[in-house]
């Protein structure tokens, strides 16, 4: 049931992202807010493209037939991988705010601590879709 | 010491109190001490340079490819060292980007403590579940 390629895909974006963050990261250290607006904005894309394809994921797994109610490995995959989800959208709307803040110049060098554990928050969101990629998709059943 | 409204501390220039003060932080884990130059409180060394961060992104986006490819050998070696290699493979993965982009490798040790017993828990909460499940599927 499982399109490897595809999720494959997503979770490279997803990966990425975890690059953009601590870019952005780097640049409100070093005070170049122009660059940390790019790369905030870069992580909130990249996660929303990873969420745009888990939704396209469910809507094709239901249609084939398997979804929350089909089997304990229905329950325990969207339970899983929704949650996932769900964290992302979380850091999304959590990095969107960071910068909004920032175009409107309310975001310095000094608040890069705030920038610091919006990062931990999204690369533990990375760790644990690194750990569920290979469990439930690479794993052989 | 405070001051006369019993808000703020007042500096004070009292020789005895400053070596007293000193004597005290020379006892205090390096960690609760201020933080070096250019460092903020908890981080023992600089965080890594942009070009590192880029360096360790393309070894696992090396490491990913490994993975995809290692799945696509089902059937040709055994399961077993398939999911050793895929298994061995997540695990150098959560350990660069815990490392490197969350710092752990660079701040104090009492982060990187707290880090491995959450995971420890999660590991374990995970295979009581995992354990359940089967139980369920075989009854």
């Amino acid at each position: 049931v499982f399109n490897i390629p595809f999720t494959s895909v997503t979770s490279f974006i997803l990966l990425m992202s975890s690059l953009t963050m601590v870019l952005a990261l780097a640049a409100i250290q070093r005070g170049e807010l122009r660059r940390f607006r790019i790369w905030i904005m870069a992580t909130a894309l990249f996660g929303a493209t990873f969420i745009g394809g888990q939704i396209f994921e469910f809507t094709e797994f239901t249609r084939e037939g398997l979804n929350l109610h089909t089997s304990t490995f229905g329950s325990s995959f969207y339970v899983l991988t929704g949650l996932h989800g769900a964290h992302v959208t979380v850091g999304i709307v959590w990095l969107i705010s960071l910068w909004g803040l920032a175009m409107q110049g309310r975001m310095t060098q000094a608040d890069s601590e705030r920038v610091e554990i919006a990062g931990l928050y999204w690369h533990f969101v990375d760790v644990v879709w690194i750990v569920i990629f290979t469990v439930i998709y690479l794993i052989p059943k | 010491m405070t001051d006369e409204s019993g808000e703020g501390t007042v500096a004070t220039t009292e020789p005895h109190v400053e070596r007293a003060i000193e004597r005290a932080e020379e006892h205090l884990p390096a960690e609760m001490t201020a933080a070096p130059p250019g460092l903020l409180p908890g981080e023992l060394r600089p965080h890594p340079t942009p070009v590192q961060y880029v360096l360790v992104a393309v070894v696992l986006v090396v490491i990913t490819a490994l993975e995809i490819a290692t799945s696509y050998t089902e059937g040709t070696i055994p399961d077993g060292l398939i999911v050793v290699l895929l298994l061995g493979m997540a695990f150098v993965k959560f350990f660069l980007v815990a490392a490197w982009y969350m710092h752990l490798r660079t701040d104090a040790p009492v982060f990187r403590r707290f880090f491995i017993l959450g995971s420890i828990a999660a590991i374990a909460l995970y295979l009581v579940v995992l354990a359940t499940l089967h139980g369920i599927q075989s009854g």
